[in-house]
């Protein structure tokens, strides 16, 4: 990826990270810590990450410090304690709500960029 | 590519450094935040990948976890977007404030305030969390101290250490919550490592000491701002009831006093029912009132200041 790419990205991740973090929450049956978030993101995608493992970290505080995600520490048997977090009643109204915006928002640029050929093909678009 | 690749920390340790430098001059308990996460994650990923040495591992950090400027930029960002959101809003007051108007309304306006009764609760109830860890520490500390010619000495101070590192980071998170002091949001990751070198590590870490100082200190700090907080609001409020007493008096209100006994009040004593005993309770009333608001913006000031001890002393930046 170019740096002017990697900018770009970087400016549309600012709120994406939140509502990915968000997402993957409420999928999840159970509780998760940071780590492992950082893992499934990994693995549900090939080749570069769309953003680093590091900027989880102070997001995932943040939606935290606003009651969207509760937490709690638990010790581990190989190493530092692990903060598992959960999406909160209200967390769930803001993923709604997000979520809401940003199919808007992916469907009106779509409409003038026009999807890629790779996208059309995707069996997962909605 | 190869620059970078040269620069690139070779181990967890190198990385902290370089992400510490990077988050240089931010707010102490933030770079506390990131410089734990760090750690954890990165050792969580030594861990997985234990086949490789930590080098490999932390080469391709770079690209998955980001480098330390990366990260750096990531916490200064959140933290700037959320504290702006957190914040109150700027206080409709400052404009007015430069004139006499203002400045009444400012005195007053410490009713309002979230933070006056959440600062009130803060040191009414430090002095039972002063005594609280005042006693945990004392004894954590002459047990260790007794108990060090035994074996068990050492795990048990260890052990004392982590209680009161836990302490100290509750008391953060309750200092944040009532006086908005920015304290972090999660505790210190406990190094992975033997015996020996944890005991290096607590004796060498400046937190250690300046906590237990902390718990310490939190029992005179304690009985001075519970004293001064009940002595404020029991004369502010005694002013305030003997005024209304007096007042509803000499009104001719029938409360059910010895109609002889004459109440003394600012040096006089005045008829039950003069023109003069009412001027003076009002007088009296007016004063309690004013008293009251001094205490709470005293308590304000006090709030704001235990909040700066704490964060001095919980929270280091070289965490």
């Amino acid at each position: 990826m170019s740096e002017l790419a990697r900018k770009f990205q970087r400016d549309l991740n600012a709120g994406l990270v939140a509502l990915v973090l968000l997402g993957v929450l409420a999928e999840s049956d159970e509780d998760l810590y940071g780590y492992d978030i950082a893992k499934r993101l990994q693995r549900a995608r090939e080749g570069d990450p769309l953003f680093k493992e590091g900027t989880i970290y102070p997001v995932l505080r943040s939606l935290a410090a606003s009651g969207w995600l509760s937490s709690r520490i638990v010790p581990s048997y190989s190493g530092p304690p692990r903060r598992y977090y959960r999406i909160t009643e209200e967390g769930r109204a803001v993923l709604t709500e997000w979520r809401s915006v940003w199919r808007a928002t992916r469907d009106f640029v779509d409409q003038f960029t026009g999807p890629s050929p790779l996208t059309e093909s995707s069996p997962t678009d909605v | 590519m190869n620059a970078q690749d040269a620069n690139m920390p070779r181990t967890i340790k190198e990385y902290i450094d370089e992400l510490r430098a990077a988050l240089d001059g931010a707010d102490p308990a933030l770079i506390q935040d990131a410089l734990s996460d760090a750690e954890t994650h990165l050792r969580a990923e030594c861990a997985a990948r234990s086949t490789e040495t930590e080098q490999a591992v932390l080469h391709s950090i770079a690209e998955s976890y980001g480098s330390p400027a990366d990260v750096a930029a990531a916490y200064l960002e959140t933290d700037r977007t959320v504290q702006a959101a957190l914040a109150p809003s700027p206080r409709p007051n400052a404009a007015i404030s430069s004139s006499p108007q203002g400045a009444v309304k400012r005195f007053f306006g410490v009713y309002g305030e979230s933070r006056s009764w959440t600062s009130l609760m803060l040191l009414l109830i430090s002095l039972f969390t002063g005594i609280f860890y005042f006693t945990i520490t004392v004894l954590g500390l002459s047990l260790s101290l007794g108990l060090s010619i035994l074996i068990i000495g050492i795990p048990f101070f260890i052990g004392f250490i982590g209680v009161s590192r836990l302490l100290g980071h509750v008391e953060g998170r309750l200092v944040e919550a009532m006086t908005g002091e920015r304290m972090p949001r999660r505790s210190p990751a406990a190094r992975d490592s033997g015996w020996p070198d944890r005991l290096k590590n607590i004796l060498s870490d400046i937190r250690t000491w300046t906590t237990l100082a902390y718990q310490l200190l939190a029992l005179p700090l304690g009985v001075v701002y519970f004293s001064i907080t009940v002595i404020g609001l029991a004369m502010s409020l005694g002013m305030i009831g003997s005024g209304m007493l007096i007042l509803l008096r000499s009104l001719g209100l029938d409360l059910g006093l010895d109609p002889d006994l004459n109440i003394q009040i600012w040096g006089s004593t005045p008829e039950p029912t003069s023109i003069e005993a009412t001027l003076l309770s009002i007088v009296t009333i007016v004063f309690g009132v004013v008293f009251l608001t001094a205490t709470l913006h005293l308590v304000r000031w006090l709030g704001r200041m235990q909040g700066r001890i704490a964060k001095r002393l919980l929270v280091s930046a070289t965490a």
